[in-house]
């Protein structure tokens, strides 16, 4: 009788023992995987690094929590499931900071493409205006170029605008903005010039 | 007495069993206690990986960067490995030396990548200074110089690579900065190449224009008065008794840094001739003009033969109506061959010299050295 006790105290022990170890949480694991795979192909990585490696950061250590719970007699994965899910959470935020970041700086490169197109056609008007005599049209060609330079560039900026990248044509529109604005400044000097002396 | 006897051994039994059990249980408790897990560690790399991409590395120091992260990861797959043994026999010396190790690569690659990304900043800035000299070069000496489309093209795409590696510097992106200011050394030395070797080409005829000038200096002496023209200069001076008694700002035709061959290449002459007549009023659309007895006879002579050789087609004539005229002071050079000059200038001139005239015009007076002042080219 006793030892038929015994067994059964042994046995409920053994189910004790195995009850109180946990799964892998591997839901968690791959959804949060997949979280970060989605916010690296909307481009966080590049619009929002900082939000981004600190994602990355925290799977890592997800990763660890995992490993460190599977390494003791019995696992609790607790930790590791709460950071997971917070991860997969988090990924939903820097997805939409990177989807808003991107947004703006559209938004930003649209408006200076606005501003780069009308300094130009002004440009053209100037360079009608600007001093010439009647065989001199030559003469302008330099200016010209400049200005053909500055409208080729937001051609090219429309291009990479096109193929999404936002932050090679930011700044390079940026730089067309900084050389149609010189060459009216140019112009403007040359008119201002001749008419100083009529 | 036998059945007693039983039960008192099967007790001693299961007591012995259960100790046994009791002591293993204690034994493995104390082993596992003390393997050393390789949280910390892994834990320590992954905060100097992190600390290690805020300094760039994987931009700086790419591949120490990934060395970091491929011993990380070797770290991670070694401790799913061991914690997949049964738990006596896990060893994770190996993880925590991968650990280590990422560890101290990520710092080597921190240490590489602030040490690179200081020396490009260096770089980018000091190649900013060079490429801010060689345009300040071309536009100083180049800019006004009748060059190719090809080449104002090449100018302006170094200017505009030059902004744009600024704006890259600007925001911290030193590689996007360094390539581009590649690309914009690239255009800035063509353009400086193809007009440095124009200006040399050209001035290989300075010898013939300082003989020319010095015998129009010489001849003014006495009371005579002479036109000397410096085309580079875009001055032309009014020579008297050896002395330069006034001078003028002119203008000249777009392609003016060669001598005039034939009607239409848009070239002001160079050599000596004669003011054949003046005009004033209606019977010239220029305020007023001065004619040259361009072409003379060495102009004729060289003509006849560019003709015979080939270069110059048989329908093409020599040109003619080369003036000394009004309606310039435009800041660029429009005639069409003629020297232009203000018209209050012109109204200067013409009181001061008189048909008959002596009209040099050289490509140069002073040499080229002095004219590049200072500039390496």
């Amino acid at each position: 009788m006793k030892s038929k006790l015994i067994i059964a105290i042994a046995a409920m022990g053994v189910t004790v023992l195995f009850s109180s170890c946990q799964k892998v949480p591997q839901a968690e694991i791959d959804a949060a995987t997949a979280a970060i795979q989605s916010v690296k192909d909307a481009g966080a990585d590049l619009y929002v690094p900082e939000a981004y490696q600190a994602l990355v950061d925290s799977m890592k250590s997800a990763n660890e929590k995992v490993e460190v719970a599977k390494a003791k007699w019995f696992p609790n994965y607790t930790k590791a499931k709460n950071l997971l899910v917070y991860v997969s959470q988090a990924a939903v935020d820097t997805k939409a900071k990177s989807e808003a970041r991107k947004v703006e700086l559209k938004a930003e490169v649209d408006a200076l493409i606005v501003e780069v197109k009308a300094l130009n056609e002004g440009n053209k008007a100037l360079i009608a205006k600007a001093p010439r005599g009647k065989e001199g049209r030559e003469a302008l060609e330099a200016i010209k170029s400049d200005v053909a330079v500055a409208e080729t560039t937001v051609t090219e900026v429309e291009g990479l605008l096109a193929n999404g990248d936002l932050l090679g044509s930011d700044s390079k529109i940026k730089a067309a903005k900084e050389k149609a604005t010189s060459i009216k400044a140019e112009l403007e000097e040359a008119i201002a010039k001749k008419g100083g002396k009529k | 007495m036998m059945i007693l006897r039983k039960q008192k051994r099967i007790r001693w039994i299961i007591l012995i069993l259960l100790s046994v059990v009791f002591v293993t249980m204690t034994i493995c408790v104390i082993i596992v206690s003390q393997i050393k897990l390789p949280t910390d560690d892994l834990r320590l790399a992954r905060e100097a990986m992190t600390a290690a991409k805020e300094a760039e590395a994987n931009v700086y120091s790419e591949s120490l960067y990934k060395e970091s992260g491929r011993l990380y990861d070797s770290a991670m797959l070694n401790w799913a490995r061991e914690n997949s043994k049964f738990i006596l026999f896990r060893d994770y010396t190996r993880v925590i030396n991968f650990a280590k190790d990422s560890k101290k690569k990520a710092e080597e690659a921190e240490e590489e990548s602030i040490k690179k990304a200081s020396n490009l900043s260096k770089d980018v800035e000091a190649a900013f200074v060079s490429l801010g000299k060689k345009i300040e070069l071309y536009d100083k000496l180049f800019k006004n110089l009748p060059l190719s489309k090809s080449v104002f093209d090449a100018h302006n795409k170094s200017k505009m690579f030059l902004s744009e590696s600024k704006i890259a510097h600007e925001n911290g992106k030193l590689k996007d900065a360094e390539i581009l200011f590649k690309k914009a050394d690239i255009y800035v030395n063509h353009a400086n190449n193809a007009a440095s070797k124009m200006l040399r080409d050209y001035f290989s005829d300075y010898n013939y224009w300082r003989k020319l000038a010095n015998d129009a200096i010489a001849a003014s002496r006495g009371e005579n008065k002479v036109i000397l023209v410096d085309k580079v200069a875009h001055i032309l001076y009014v020579y008297q008794s050896g002395k330069a008694i006034r001078s003028f700002e002119v203008e000249f035709g777009p392609n003016w840094m060669a001598h005039k061959e034939y009607a239409g290449d848009r070239a002001t002459p160079e050599g000596n001739y004669h003011i054949l007549s003046k005009k004033a009023g209606g019977s010239t659309g220029y305020h007023k003009a001065m004619m040259l007895d361009y072409p003379n006879a060495e102009d004729r002579a060289r003509f006849a033969q560019k003709k015979r050789q080939g270069t110059i087609s048989r329908r093409t004539g020599i040109g003619n109506l080369i003036e000394i005229h009004g309606n310039g002071g435009r800041g660029f050079d429009w005639t069409s061959g003629c020297v232009g000059m203000k018209d209050r200038d012109i109204d200067d001139l013409y009181r001061l010299v008189g048909s008959g005239t002596r009209v040099t015009i050289v490509g140069s007076i002073e040499p080229l050295a002095v004219i590049t002042k200072g500039f390496d080219f």
